[in-house]
């Protein structure tokens, strides 16, 4: 008779076997556990034990699928499903809940033969996994236009504006931000290969993201590693052309995060 | 000892896809359940929302990772966020599956059947006892539907059920849809399954649809409750009296109105077959 311990072994492994790819020769069930099940009615342990193999299979990739729709979208729910069945078999979840099945998928998908020949693929996914990122991350109050009113003019010098949990940044080798432009959409406009840097974060309750240019990049990495908004500023002035109106440039960045509400409020009056 | 909570009446699964109607503040029900685990998040909208449905109605906190009846030690950190959760949120009562889900670390996301042996039982026991003690307060533990038995069982579900549930003083949420699936599934008599059970233990009852294929029935949350269950779920109010009753829908889930409309019939049929008892008593 088995054990409590060697019977769930012996269950869970039966069951998350069929992840197995096709080409491998599956030996079937294991005999020990067929043993300990019951034949009832026309099911046999065999059957019985394959509906939870069939389930274990379905819900996991049914996941997946929910998490990566773009990836599915452009590789095909079949050939998605049995990247997604390897994927399972080497990165079984570890993680009591299932927002975190997906953490190894993008990195995952770059090293099977779709990622290579397509390679947008790898990034497509990470852009992905960085909206249900942002889409959980702590919520912060969105600095306002009317608090900038607030702040006294000799503390702009010393001022250390915060960007909000919910934004992470994500350097691209390929335009994949493209693919969100239109529904339904083509893969056309990702095909040729870019260096892109996107922001993506959560307004609202709503996810959104957007490439930002090289002075955006430097500006707002700036402000994440905690510089002062005069350093943040100095770092945009090594950047714009000569003669241009730095804090015209400065302050046309700042409407359009405080616009798109990836500055903190509860920081900036936290720092005055 | 026993367990009492408090009577909530005739409530829903809240699911996504009825969050608009809990944001604008239009969802009429006596109270939510929602997935424990779908709600352990840093942040966002779904924790916005659980926020209204508070405001709105009691809630329940429905676990389905706990994985009860597992060898793995528990998982700690999750046992922190569900106790943190709780805090937050001050659920009427909190719940999970007997079951287990989990092995080596690994999870199957499923509710996994458990066989009903003398080892078992007191690795369960001391298990719901170890939760409670990590979360300060009993917990209920709901039968689930199984599509296999073992054959080194030596009681019934229902002993087995009512045996953890009075060694470890927790409460049973009595799934009625899962008694029917599992009773189909395995041949015994689903009222016998009822009547085995301790009428001080049910402090909630689950009703749903299920998929009816050509050998077995599946548990698939997709549909309306079917009449054979309305039955057994009439046989269950009569016997275990008014208990908070909840409708999981949770695949091609419906417009919300047809939830609320089948937490209505349950009410209905409450009514029609406990009233006439209490009148009989009082």
């Amino acid at each position: 008779m088995l054990d409590l311990r060697d019977l769930q072994s012996r269950f869970f492994y039966s069951i998350a076997r069929p992840m197995r790819s096709a080409e491998e020769e599956w030996q079937g069930f294991d005999p020990q556990l067929l043993q300990a099940i019951q034949t009832q009615g026309k099911l046999g342990p065999h059957e019985r034990l394959d509906i939870y193999a069939q389930m274990y299979c379905a819900r996991l990739l049914d996941v997946l699928q929910e998490d990566f729709p773009r990836v599915v979208a452009i590789v095909g729910e079949e050939q998605f499903r049995e990247i997604g069945r390897l994927y399972l078999r080497q990165f079984p979840s570890t993680h009591p809940s299932l927002y975190h099945l997906g953490i190894h998928f993008a990195e995952f998908v770059t090293s099977q033969p779709v990622g290579i020949s397509s390679p947008f693929l790898g990034d497509l996914a990470r852009l992905e996994r960085a909206r249900l990122d942002v889409f959980d991350a702590p919520d912060a109050e969105p600095l306002r236009l009317e608090d900038l009113q607030t702040i006294p003019a000799d503390a702009w010098a010393t001022i250390h504006f915060r960007v909000i949990p919910a934004l992470v940044t994500l350097t691209c080798a390929w335009p994949v931000q493209q693919v969100w432009k239109e529904e339904p959409f083509t893969i056309s406009d990702i095909l040729h290969q870019t260096p892109t840097v996107l922001r993506v974060w959560r307004q609202d309750f709503a996810v959104y993201q957007a490439r930002m240019d090289t002075i955006e990049q430097a500006a707002l990495a700036a402000m994440q590693s905690g510089e002062s908004f005069a350093s943040v500023c100095a770092n945009v002035e090594t950047l714009v052309d000569a003669g241009e109106d730095v804090s015209a440039v400065v302050g046309s960045l700042l409407m359009r995060w405080i616009e798109d509400g990836i500055l903190a409020r509860e920081y900036h009056l936290a720092t005055v | 000892m026993s367990y009492t909570v408090p009577y909530l009446g005739h409530g829903v699964g809240l699911r996504t896809q009825h969050f608009p109607h809990v944001w604008d503040g239009t969802a009429r029900v006596d109270w939510f359940e929602v997935i424990s685990e779908n709600f352990m998040l840093r942040g966002g909208r779904p924790l916005a929302v659980l926020e209204k449905a508070r405001a709105l109605a009691p809630l329940v906190l429905h676990g389905v990772s706990l994985s009860l009846g597992s060898t793995d030690p528990l998982n700690e950190a999750y046992l922190s966020d569900l106790r943190a959760l709780a805090e937050r949120f001050q659920p009427a009562w909190i719940s999970d599956h007997l079951c287990w889900g989990s092995v080596g670390g690994h999870y199957a996301h499923d509710l996994l059947p458990l066989p009903y042996t003398d080892e078992a039982l007191a690795h369960v026991v001391e298990r719901v006892q170890q939760v409670q003690d990590r979360l300060g307060r009993q917990i209920l533990i709901e039968n689930v539907s199984s599509y296999l038995t073992y054959t080194h069982s030596v009681m019934s579900e229902w002993e087995f059920l009512a045996q953890v549930a009075q060694r470890a003083d927790c409460g049973i949420l009595l799934d009625v849809n899962n008694v029917y699936v599992s009773a189909t599934n395995h041949g015994f008599d689903a009222h016998e399954y009822l009547n085995g059970l301790p009428v001080d233990r049910i402090c909630q009852m689950h009703l749903a649809g299920h998929s009816t294929y050509e050998t077995y029935l599946l548990d698939t949350h997709d549909g309306p409750v079917i009449t054979p269950v309305w039955e057994l779920y009439r046989f269950a109010v009569r016997r275990f009296g008014r208990v908070s009753t909840l409708i999981e829908w949770d695949d091609k889930i419906p417009e919300f109105h047809e939830l609320c409309a089948e937490a209505e019939r349950a009410r209905t049929i409450e009514h029609r077959s406990w009233e006439p008892l209490y009148a009989r008593s009082a």
